[in-house]
C-alpha cells in the first residue's frame, strides 16, 4: 500500500462548500473513478479518505490536498488529475497526485491573501485604516472556544499582514500559524477589522499553500 | 452561477452552496444558441427539490432539446431570502444567475398544496407579476404542474397554463408553440387559445365560473374554443419514454441523495383514499431490461452507490425477484446499494430481502391505515392484521429492534373504536416480538406509530367527504394517545392546523385566489415548514378575505354538486369512484387489478395493466 497525497484546487461555485459536502464530493468521485484506493472495512465500505488540512468554507483553495492509500504501488500517479476531474464540478480540479513526504501533524503555517471591500469605504480608506489597526499593541476579537466565547489578542498577527502596492482593491497577503497545535483563523483578523471601522468588510479569502516549521512546502 | 453581487452575501447565510450552482453534469449553454429559456422552479427549498424525480427527468429532457436551455431554481431559504431582498437581488436561476423575470417559460412543479404560498413569493422575489392578466408579454409564461395540478383553481388567477397528467410530452408541444407564436408576432393571448387545444393542457384565463348563492359552483364555462374536458396526458410506453442517463449531481447533502429508477407508474391498489392511486391509473411497468440499462447508466454518470427504485408500491412490480437478480448481477461488484421504498407489508419477503442491503436494521415502515380490520376494509387497504404480525415477526427474528407503522385518522366511516384500534394494533407488534425465538437479545422493541389526519383529495372515492375539524382532529389523536398503554409505543401526530389549512387548497376553488394573493402580499412562505407555518395568521387572512374554510372542509359534499375539479379527466370515471364511495360506507373491498378488473374506465387507454392478462394469454 502507498500513501498518497492528491492535489486540487476549490475555486469558483465549489469555494462555499462546506468541508462535510467537500468529502462527500470527494468520495463520490474516487469511488467513481475506480481509483484502486483503499475501502474501510466493515458493513457500509467506503473509500478511505483524509485531508490534512481542511479549508474554510468561502475560502479559495489553491493548493489543497487529500491523503488516500492506493493498494497498487505502481499506480502511475500522473494519471490521477485526469482520471478524476471529468467526475468533478468545475470548481474543483486536480492537478496533481505525490506519494506523501511529511505527516498532516508537520503543517505549521499557512498562507493566505485576501481581496477586501465595503460598500462605505473606498479602498485607500480601507487601506488607511488598516494601517493604524496594525499600529495597535491590542486587538481583542471574541472567538467561540469549547470553553465558551473568550475573547483573544490577535494585534500580533494583524502585524503580520502586508499589504499588496497598487491595487485597486484592498488586497493583502499573510502568514499565519496553521495545524492541529496552534491555529488562526484569518476570518478572525477581519473581524478584527470590522469591529475597529464598525462596518461590515467584504473580503474574499484565497489560501496559497501550507508549510511546515521550517516554511518547507508541505508535500 | 451566481449573479456577482450574491457574493458577499453567501456567507452570512446557512449552506450558501445551495445557491451556486456550479454541479457537476449541470447543463449550462449560452444564451445566444438556444430560443426558448424555461426556469423550472421548485417551490421548495433546494435539498428537497434536488431529490425530486420528476424535475430531474423534465431538466434533462428540455435541455436534450437545441433551442431550449432549461435552468433549476428553488425556493431560499429566510436567511438567505432576507439578504436578497435587503441586497435588492432578485431570484435567480442557478445555471446562468439571471432573474426569473428574463425566462420566457417560468415553470413550477406542484407536490403538495401548502407550496403555494411559495409558488407566488418565489414569483414575486423573481421579479415576475403575479397576477396571469397583469403578465402581457408573450413572455413569463407561468407553467405548473404535478400531484396538485389535479385541482388547479385555488391558484388559477396566478398560472397561464397548467400541463394536466405527466409533463413529458405535452410541454415539449407547448414550447414549440411558443417559438412559432413568437415568430409570428403573435400575442399572449393567440398563443394561450392555440395552447388550450393541446391535450393535456388547461388554461384557467379561458374559463369562467358561476357560483351558486350557497357558494358552491353553478357552471364552470369555457370561452374561445377551449374544451370543456381537459384530458390527462399519459405515457403509455414506458420502455421508450425518455429518462435521463445522468442527474446534476449536488455539492452539497440533499434529502435523498441517490440515483433513482421508476419502476412503474400507477397502483393496482386502489386504496380509496390514496390520490396517487387514482390519477396515474393505469399500471404501468418499465421492463427490467431498461430499468437494469437505466440504473447502470446513472451509476456511472454520477458517481451515486445507491439506487432507489421507486414506484407507489415496489413490491407490486410483477417480476421483482427477476429484476432484483438482475440489478445484482453487477450492483454487489461495483458496491452499489439498493433500496426499495414503499415496500407493502405482504411485500418483505425473505426472497426480496436478501437482495436489498440498505434496508438498516434502524427502520422497516409499513402503513397498515387504519387500525381495525373493518375500517381497512373500508378504505380499501388490503392488509390484514395476520399478514401484518407475521411480517413484523419475520423482521425481528432477522433482528429489526424498530418498526414504524403509518396510521389516518379521521376516514370516512371512522368510529372511536377503530382509533383504539390503532394503539391495539401496535400493541399487538409490540407482543410478537416478545415472541420471537430469534429476536435481537438484550435490546427492546420500538414501535412508532405515526398519525396524519385524512386529507379527502380529489379523484378518489373520498373527494365528497367532509374533513375533521381542527379541534376534532385533536380530539382523535387524543383517544388514541390515551389508548396506548406502554412505553414501548412512540406516537406521533401531525399538526392539526396545517392538515386543515392543507384541506382547505386541497379542494378549493377559484374564490381563493384572492386569499393566495393576499398571503403574498403578506409575506407568507414556506408553510409546509413548521418554522414559518402561522395557523393564526391563516385564518385571520380567511376572515379578511370573507372565506368560511370549513366550507371546503368540514362540508360533506353531495354526489351531484359540481366540484371545481370536474373538468378534468384523470381516465377513472365519476360513477366508478361514486360506487367506490357506496361500498366503503359499506366496507366491502375490492379486488386490485391484477386480481380482477373493476372497470375503473382507465382502460381506454389502451394499455398497461388492464391488458396484463391479454397479453400473457397469447
Ligand atoms: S380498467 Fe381495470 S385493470 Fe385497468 S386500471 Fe381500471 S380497474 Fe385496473
Amino acid at each position: 500500500m502507498k500513501n498518497v497525497r492528491i492535489w486540487f484546487k476549490k475555486d469558483k461555485e465549489c469555494r462555499f462548500i462546506s468541508h462535510l459536502d467537500l468529502n462527500r464530493v470527494m468520495l463520490r468521485t474516487v469511488y467513481r473513478a475506480k481509483l484502486p484506493i483503499w475501502y474501510t472495512e466493515g458493513f457500509n465500505p467506503h473509500p478511505f479518505i483524509t485531508f490534512p488540512l481542511p479549508l474554510s468554507l468561502g475560502f479559495r483553495g489553491e493548493a489543497e490536498c487529500m491523503d488516500v492509500r492506493f493498494l497498487d504501488e505502481n499506480f502511475d500517479l500522473s494519471t490521477v488529475a485526469d482520471i478524476m476531474n471529468p467526475f468533478l464540478p468545475e470548481g474543483i480540479r486536480v492537478y496533481g497526485a505525490t506519494e506523501s513526504k511529511m505527516k498532516p501533524g508537520d503543517i505549521a503555517f499557512a498562507k493566505f491573501s485576501a481581496r477586501l471591500y465595503s460598500d462605505t469605504l473606498s479602498a485607500r480608506e480601507l487601506k488607511t485604516e488598516l494601517c493604524e489597526l496594525m499600529l495597535l499593541d491590542e486587538c481583542l476579537v471574541p472567538k467561540k472556544t469549547k470553553s465558551g466565547i473568550k475573547d483573544i489578542d490577535v494585534s500580533q498577527y494583524i502585524k503580520l499582514i502586508e499589504i499588496i502596492p497598487d491595487t485597486d482593491d484592498l488586497e493583502i497577503t499573510v502568514t499565519l500559524p496553521a495545524g492541529s497545535a496552534n491555529n488562526v483563523n484569518i476570518q478572525l483578523l477581519f473581524t478584527a477589522f470590522e469591529n475597529y471601522l464598525k462596518s461590515d468588510v467584504y473580503y474574499e479569502i484565497t489560501r496559497h499553500g501550507v508549510f511546515d516549521k521550517e516554511m518547507c512546502p508541505f508535500e | 452561477m451566481y449573479p456577482k453581487e450574491v457574493e458577499k452575501i453567501l456567507l452570512k447565510v446557512q449552506k450558501p452552496g445551495k445557491y451556486t450552482g456550479g454541479e457537476l453534469n449541470a447543463v449550462i449553454k449560452d444564451k445566444k444558441d438556444v430560443d426558448l429559456r424555461f426556469a423550472f422552479c421548485f417551490p421548495d427549498t433546494y435539498e428537497v427539490g434536488m431529490s425530486h424525480l420528476g424535475m430531474k427527468i423534465l431538466y434533462s429532457q428540455f435541455n436534450s432539446v437545441p433551442y431550449i436551455w432549461c435552468e433549476r431554481c428553488f425556493a431560499p431559504w429566510i436567511d438567505m431570502e432576507e439578504q436578497m431582498i435587503k441586497h435588492n437581488i432578485p431570484l435567480y436561476a442557478l445555471e446562468s444567475g439571471d432573474p426569473l423575470s428574463e425566462f420566457d417559460f417560468i415553470g413550477f412543479t406542484l407536490q403538495y398544496e401548502l407550496s403555494y404560498t411559495n409558488v407566488l413569493n418565489m414569483m414575486k422575489l423573481g421579479g415576475v407579476p403575479l397576477l396571469s392578466k397583469d403578465r402581457n408579454e408573450l413572455k413569463n409564461i407561468v407553467v405548473a404542474g404535478g400531484a396538485c395540478a389535479s385541482n388547479p383553481e385555488p391558484i388559477a388567477d396566478f398560472i397561464d397554463i397548467f400541463f394536466i397528467g405527466e409533463g413529458e410530452e405535452v410541454d415539449l408541444e407547448v414550447m414549440e408553440l411558443f417559438r412559432e407564436c413568437r415568430k409570428n408576432g403573435e400575442t399572449k393571448e393567440e398563443f394561450l387559445i392555440k395552447a388550450a387545444q393541446i391535450k393535456g393542457v388547461y388554461v384557467p384565463a379561458l374559463y369562467e365560473t358561476e357560483y351558486n348563492e350557497d357558494g358552491t359552483i353553478k357552471a364552470f364555462i369555457p370561452t374561445k374554443g377551449a374544451p370543456d374536458k381537459i384530458e390527462k396526458r399519459v405515457i403509455m410506453d414506458m420502455d421508450n419514454s425518455f429518462f435521463p442517463e445522468s442527474f446534476v449531481v449536488p455539492n452539497v447533502e440533499i434529502v435523498h441523495d441517490r440515483a433513482v429508477s421508476e419502476i412503474f407508474r400507477g397502483c393496482i391498489r386502489g386504496c380509496r383514499f390514496c390520490q396517487a392511486g387514482f390519477m396515474n391509473r393505469p399500471v404501468r411497468e418499465k421492463s427490467i431490461d431498461t430499468i437494469n440499462e437505466q440504473c447502470y447508466k446513472l451509476c456511472k454518470n454520477t458517481g451515486y452507490d445507491e439506487v432507489s427504485l421507486t414506484s407507489l408500491s415496489s413490491s407490486d412490480y410483477s417480476q421483482i425477484v427477476p429484476l432484483l437478480t438482475k440489478l445484482n448481477e453487477w450492483t454487489d461488484e461495483e458496491k452499489v446499494s439498493l433500496s426499495l421504498p414503499s415496500l407493502r407489508v405482504d411485500g418483505f419477503t425473505d426472497d426480496i430481502m436478501s437482495r436489498i442491503k440498505t434496508v438498516r436494521k434502524s427502520g422497516l415502515t409499513f402503513a397498515p391505515e387504519a387500525g381495525t380490520q373493518r375500517l381497512r376494509d373500508a378504505i380499501n387497504k388490503n392488509v390484514r392484521e395476520d399478514e401484518l404480525l407475521e411480517t413484523c415477526a419475520t423482521a425481528f427474528n432477522g433482528g429489526w429492534t424498530n418498526i414504524k407503522l403509518y396510521f389516518m385518522t379521521g376516514l370516512p366511516t371512522e368510529t372511536d373504536e377503530d382509533l383504539e384500534g390503532i394503539a391495539n394494533l401496535g400493541q399487538a407488534v409490540v407482543n410478537t416480538f416478545y415472541r420471537c425465538e430469534n429476536r435481537a437479545k438484550g435490546r427492546g422493541v420500538n414501535v412508532t406509530c405515526s398519525a396524519s389526519p385524512f386529507i379527502p383529495k380529489p379523484f378518489t372515492p373520498f373527494q365528497w367527504e367532509a374533513q375533521d375539524g381542527i379541534e376534532e382532529i385533536k380530539r382523535k389523536q387524543m383517544v388514541v394517545k390515551s389508548a396506548i398503554k406502554t412505553k414501548k409505543i412512540t406516537f406521533n401526530y401531525h399538526d392539526a392546523a396545517t392538515t386543515y389549512i392543507e384541506g382547505v387548497f386541497a379542494r378549493g376553488d377559484r374564490k381563493l385566489c384572492k386569499v393566495m394573493l393576499k398571503a403574498c402580499e403578506k409575506g407568507f412562505h414556506f408553510d409546509g415548514w413548521s418554522d414559518c407555518f402561522s395557523a393564526e395568521k391563516w385564518l385571520e387572512l380567511f376572515a379578511e378575505c370573507g372565506i368560511d374554510p370549513d366550507f371546503y372542509t368540514t362540508r360533506k359534499r353531495s354526489f351531484d354538486e359540481i366540484l371545481p375539479w370536474d373538468f378534468i379527466d384523470y381516465g377513472v370515471n365519476k360513477s366508478f369512484l361514486k360506487s367506490e364511495c357506496l361500498k366503503a360506507y359499506e366496507s366491502t373491498t375490492t379486488p386490485n387489478c391484477r386480481e380482477k378488473c373493476s372497470g375503473c374506465g382507465a382502460a381506454k387507454y389502451g394499455g398497461g395493466v388492464c391488458y396484463e392478462k391479454c397479453k400473457n394469454m397469447v
